[in-house]
């Protein structure tokens, strides 16, 4: 039997302590919510299958400052010289890196006319040759690559085609398959030949971060600066840093060889701002919990010991030791559910600032609930301690005058 | 010394109205040892609360040492206590966590006293009630008659006009309650007024003067001796 | 008086130990997340110009085509850039943009290495107050008629030429023999006011050259080249040609005067070149379609400080205010166990505000210990922000301000929440606790 009523209006009499614990836990609640559902939110965004084999690319910069060098060339050959470097499974230009947050945006149109043709969602737009794909490890679900004799080498070429990923395919064709299709940019036409499973851009935070294609552009010979990415296994890797710039300088002394990082590191520090703010708000909703638990077992020590004889005169007048314990829990728990509630309320009004100050997503009611729900769990720990010591009160204490 | 007249004390709840004081007078000469008696819930404590400014009261007049008392305000009626007024408790009431010289200390600091007058005033009123060569004890190392000493050299070291003591012997034994009757008497007869609540007739008979409260009112004592002695 | 309250306050803290050390825990905890916040915070949100913020000046223009981009873009097209570099009206004004080349000198020891560069005018340097120590900036004539002159930092100085007075020799960017007109002094403006598009916490660049030198050579272009049309760069002049924007403008503007007057000439300026077809926004009028931005719009306008940042400052705060709260419940819970003692004092004459006071001295030093502890933990946690996560070391230094700031809020958080306790406890009756122990 729960004795509520006396509890409660025992907590009525007693004002300020229940009322700074109140105030603990809607505060506590509020943040608690917020901060979860934050860490939450970035922990699914750093969990995202990128789709590439991330520890198996290496990339790195090139910058050609002879004018004597005829990128075009040398472009060609500084490939032939990557992929046929021990250990090396496939290497390839790429005018952007994935992950890295720079790179290309573009967008395609399904007609020639620029008026009437309906436009695709922004999506990253890689220009790479025949082994691009093999080199990024992204999975080919339909059509076809394309082949060596395909490989464009300017923008204004003809014969463009694209590899479109699934998700862009899905967004702009719905459930028909893009192959074949003929899509435009300006009055240049492209046709998708195939459809990658996963192909994510170079900005994680963009909403068309899986929006993205390949065009059949080895663009490595219109500029003097570039990078390339190479495939290896991940114990190749650190030996093929060396062995690349040996080889490259080898073949032309001038010319930068520099940022050799594998596409791990990249995506690493493009995301740390993501997993910073997940570990900050974490420590601080432990700490929050931490320091509230403490502050309540102080509390309820402390409340036990001004009580100390109407404890010994309860269990005097045949209270049980489970009595006490119960008392102390109930207490607590109604101060929990209360604050809960208003804390609940508090931190949805918290969830709206944020959103229109800084344009977060809103906070889904179930985060209030678990941390109301996680509060409980600790404030039962930090009251059950005091609470049982109390229990242990000796009825004795009734006769003493203290 | 000090005047009461038509002093009343009520204490009001939602339910009840209590009188702990009505039409209360007495006056208290200089240099009288005057011990209150009376039973428990007579009004004995609140005599005292008010006669040493812990308490307003709800009518009458008070004054002390001449100075009208009655409506201080409460930094008033605190200056009054430090300057003119020592207590001695029952319970004794020294502050755990000082030393002796420490607790002696205590109203002379209030008092914004400089640091050597505060040591000499400290030492002599140790030495007064001997215990001048335990200064660094701490309370809980002292035996209560002992640490009953302590309390009165606290209330010596401001120098008081008037000592109100309230069941000083109450928590010792008896060969300890008379050392301390002792000193209180050789500190009248220096020329402090004191007051003394007890319910002890006998200790009680060693005043000078013998004051009785029933029913929030001053008794003449010769008419309630007998029931007074009969309530011990 | 003062010193008796802190050796009280001194000697209850002690006694107290688990509680005390809860309340310090809570109070330097609370505090170490707010500075550390705060520190970030600060340090981001630095206006580098000082009070030069309102006369700096950047120019965004709304050039892009009608149902394109929503808001107006930092940067600006060449064409617009060349046409603002031609008013006459402007007494200081710069465009520039950011490149890389391979930089080599004479001495054969030293590898070449790729070198992010700086296009600008020469006026760049006055607009932003760059100090010399060897020479100065470029000619006037330098930037209507381009020649290979460069500014070097002291650190490149350094490095090629041991520290020495430069001016005069030649450095090579790209091959090209680049002749020094000056050597810069430490500059290194946190954030990267004058370019916060590129990481705003980035270092400033070493080389400078002269932005008339665009065309002539054909600089890549390192930052973001946006359009809001389909329009192939196939060869530079196409670039330069384009509607797409990449270079920003700077200006010197010194009185609300000059700053209309300028208006009114880029008002002018956008319906000439609608007259020409460009500018094709319609639902915009000329007027709305030009914006100057001091340094502090600039700053905002620019996100220099993270919106993360915001949300932890804000929520840093709430964590603060809970271990008030926490703190409060602890110092009431202490206080009132201690009336007995309190009654004592009273009843020996100590006033309220004596008893006041030496409850908020104690409070007050469980706030300053709380404090200095604080400030421990923001230094630790920055330090671990600049190890573990890369953050810039500019961001993560204990800003100077945080020595007042530190101990303000601690002792503020705590005097907040001693103010009740010690009222509370200065209340107690005299007469209450003094019957019975």
């Amino acid at each position: 039997m729960l004795h509520i009523k006396p509890i409660l209006s025992s907590l009525m009499r007693s004002k300020s302590a229940p009322v700074l614990l109140l105030l603990q836990i809607i505060l506590s609640v509020a943040i608690v919510a917020n901060a979860s559902f934050i860490i939450n939110e970035r922990l699914s965004l750093m969990q995202r299958e990128s789709g590439y084999a991330e520890d198996q690319i290496l990339t790195f910069n090139l910058y050609n400052f002879d004018p004597a060098i005829d990128n075009m060339k040398q472009n060609q050959v500084d490939q032939q010289i990557l992929r046929s470097l021990p250990n090396v499974i496939d290497a390839s230009y790429s005018n952007m890196l994935p992950l890295s947050g720079s790179g290309w945006m573009d967008r395609y149109v399904d007609g020639p006319d620029a008026d009437t043709a309906k436009s695709t969602p922004g999506f990253a737009f890689y220009l790479g040759n025949e082994h691009l794909l093999n080199v990024m490890g992204a999975k080919l679900i339909a059509g076809r690559n394309f082949t060596a004799d395909e490989i464009n080498t300017s923008l204004d070429d003809s014969g463009m085609m694209a590899l479109v990923s699934q998700p862009l395919a899905k967004a702009f064709w719905g459930d028909e398959s893009p192959l074949g299709k003929t899509m435009y940019q300006g009055e240049q036409a492209v046709t998708i030949i195939g459809v990658v499973d996963k192909l994510q851009g170079a900005w994680v935070d963009h909403e068309n971060f899986e929006y993205s294609v390949i065009q059949n552009i080895d663009f490595g010979g219109s500029s003097s600066n570039k990078s390339y990415m190479v495939r290896a296994l991940p114990e190749h890797i650190p030996a093929l840093e060396e062995a690349i710039s040996k080889a490259l300088y080898a073949e032309n002394p001038n010319r930068v060889v520099e940022n050799f990082q594998t596409l791990t590191t990249i995506k690493n520090l493009t995301y740390s701002n993501h997993r910073l703010m997940a570990t900050v708000l974490s420590i601080m909703v432990v700490l929050l919990l931490l320091i509230t638990a403490l502050g309540l077992t102080g509390m309820v020590m402390f409340n036990i010991q001004r009580r100390t004889k109407q404890i010994g005169t309860r269990r005097a007048l045949g209270a049980r030791k489970r009595d006490i314990i119960e008392y102390f829990m109930v207490e607590n728990y109604l101060i929990c559910i209360v604050g809960g509630v208003i804390g609940g309320m508090l931190s949805l009004v918290l969830g709206q600032q944020l959103m229109s100050l800084y344009s977060l997503p809103m906070v889904p009611v179930i985060y209030p609930i678990i941390s109301v729900i996680g509060l409980l769990v600790v404030t039962t720990l930090a009251v059950i301690v005091p609470a049982a010591k109390a229990a242990n009160i000796s009825p004795a204490m009734a006769t003493r005058s203290v | 010394m000090l005047s009461m007249k038509n002093i009343s004390k009520v204490f009001k709840t939602d339910l009840v109205e209590t009188h702990a004081l009505r039409d209360f007078n007495l006056e208290v000469n200089e240099g009288e040892f005057v011990a209150v008696t009376g039973p428990s819930g007579s009004g004995k404590t609140t005599f005292l609360n008010i006669a040493g400014l812990l308490e307003g009261f709800t009518s009458g007049e008070f004054s002390l040492d001449g100075v009208n008392v009655s409506n201080l305000s409460d930094n008033k009626s605190a200056k009054v206590r430090n300057e003119k007024i020592g207590f001695i408790f029952q319970g004794f009431n020294l502050i755990p966590d000082l030393n002796l010289a420490e607790n002696v200390e205590v109203p002379l600091r209030y008092r914004g006293m400089n640091a050597s007058e505060r040591k000499r005033r400290v030492e002599s009123a140790l030495e007064q009630v001997g215990l001048g060569a335990r200064m660094k004890h701490l309370p809980t190392q002292l035996s209560g008659g002992q640490q009953q000493r302590v309390a009165i050299a606290r209330a010596l070291a401001g120098e008081p006009r008037f000592l109100l003591a309230d069941e000083p012997t109450g928590n010792l034994d008896s060969l300890m309650a008379r050392q301390v009757m002792e000193l209180l008497e050789n500190i009248n007869q220096q020329g402090t007024t004191i007051i003394m609540v007890t319910h002890d007739s006998e200790l009680a008979r060693r005043a000078q003067r013998n004051i009785q409260i029933v029913d929030g009112q001053v008794c003449d004592f010769s008419m309630y001796q007998p029931a007074a002695t009969g309530t011990r | 008086m003062f010193f008796y309250y802190c050796d009280l306050a001194w000697r209850s803290i002690r006694k107290t130990p688990m509680l005390s050390m809860l309340m310090v825990l809570a109070i330097s905890i609370g505090i170490g997340i707010t500075i550390t916040t705060l520190n970030v915070y600060k340090t981001m949100s630095y206006n580098p110009a000082g009070d030069r913020s309102e006369v700096i000046n950047s120019v965004q223009l709304w050039s892009q085509g009608l149902d394109t981009w929503d808001e107006f873009i930092p940067s600006i097209t060449y064409m617009d850039a060349m046409n603002l570099r031609n008013n006459k009206e402007l007494s200081l004004k710069a465009a520039t943009y950011r490149t890389g080349l391979a930089l080599q000198s004479d001495n054969p020891k030293i590898e070449p290495v790729l070198n992010s560069v700086r296009l600008t005018d020469r006026d760049f340097f006055r607009i932003f107050s760059v100090p010399f120590i060897y020479g100065s900036y470029w000619d006037a004539s330098v930037d209507l008629r381009p020649a290979y002159q460069v500014v070097i930092s002291q650190k490149l100085n350094l490095r090629f030429f041991e520290g020495k007075n430069s001016v005069g020799k030649t450095l090579f960017l790209d091959r090209k023999p680049y002749q020094i007109v000056g050597v810069i002094d430490d500059w290194n403006p946190q954030p990267k006011y004058y370019d916060p598009l590129n990481g705003a916490f980035n270092d400033a660049e070493e080389i400078f050259i002269p932005f008339s030198l665009t065309g002539q050579e054909e600089f890549d272009v390192w930052g973001n080249t946006s359009g809001w049309k389909f329009e192939p760069m196939i060869t530079y002049s196409d670039r330069l040609a384009s509607e797409k924007v990449w270079i920003q403008f700077w200006t010197e503007l010194n009185t609300d005067e000059q700053k209309q007057s300028f208006l009114g000439w880029l008002t002018r300026y956008v319906e000439q070149q609608r007259a020409l077809g460009r500018f094709t926004d319609t639902a915009k009028i000329p007027s709305e379609s030009v914006q100057i931005s001091d340094i502090a719009k600039w700053l905002e306008d620019n996100d220099v400080v993270p919106k993360d940042n915001k949300i932890l400052v804000g929520l840093s705060l709430l964590f603060l205010s809970v271990c008030l709260v926490n703190i409060l419940g602890l110092l009431l819970t202490k206080f009132l166990k201690r009336a007995p003692e309190v009654g004592v004092r009273r009843a020996i004459g100590a006033s309220r505000g004596q008893i006041f006071s030496q409850y908020m001295v104690e409070v007050g030093m469980i706030g300053f210990i709380g404090g200095v502890v604080g400030l421990l933990w923001a230094w630790g946690s920055l330090t671990a922000l600049h190890s573990y996560f890369s953050m810039d070391q500019s961001v993560t230094g204990l800003d100077a301000s945080m020595w007042i700031i530190t101990p303000l809020i601690a002792i503020s958080t705590a005097v907040l929440a001693g103010v009740y306790p010690a009222w509370v406890v200065c209340r107690t009756k005299p007469s209450v606790y003094l019957k019975a122990q």
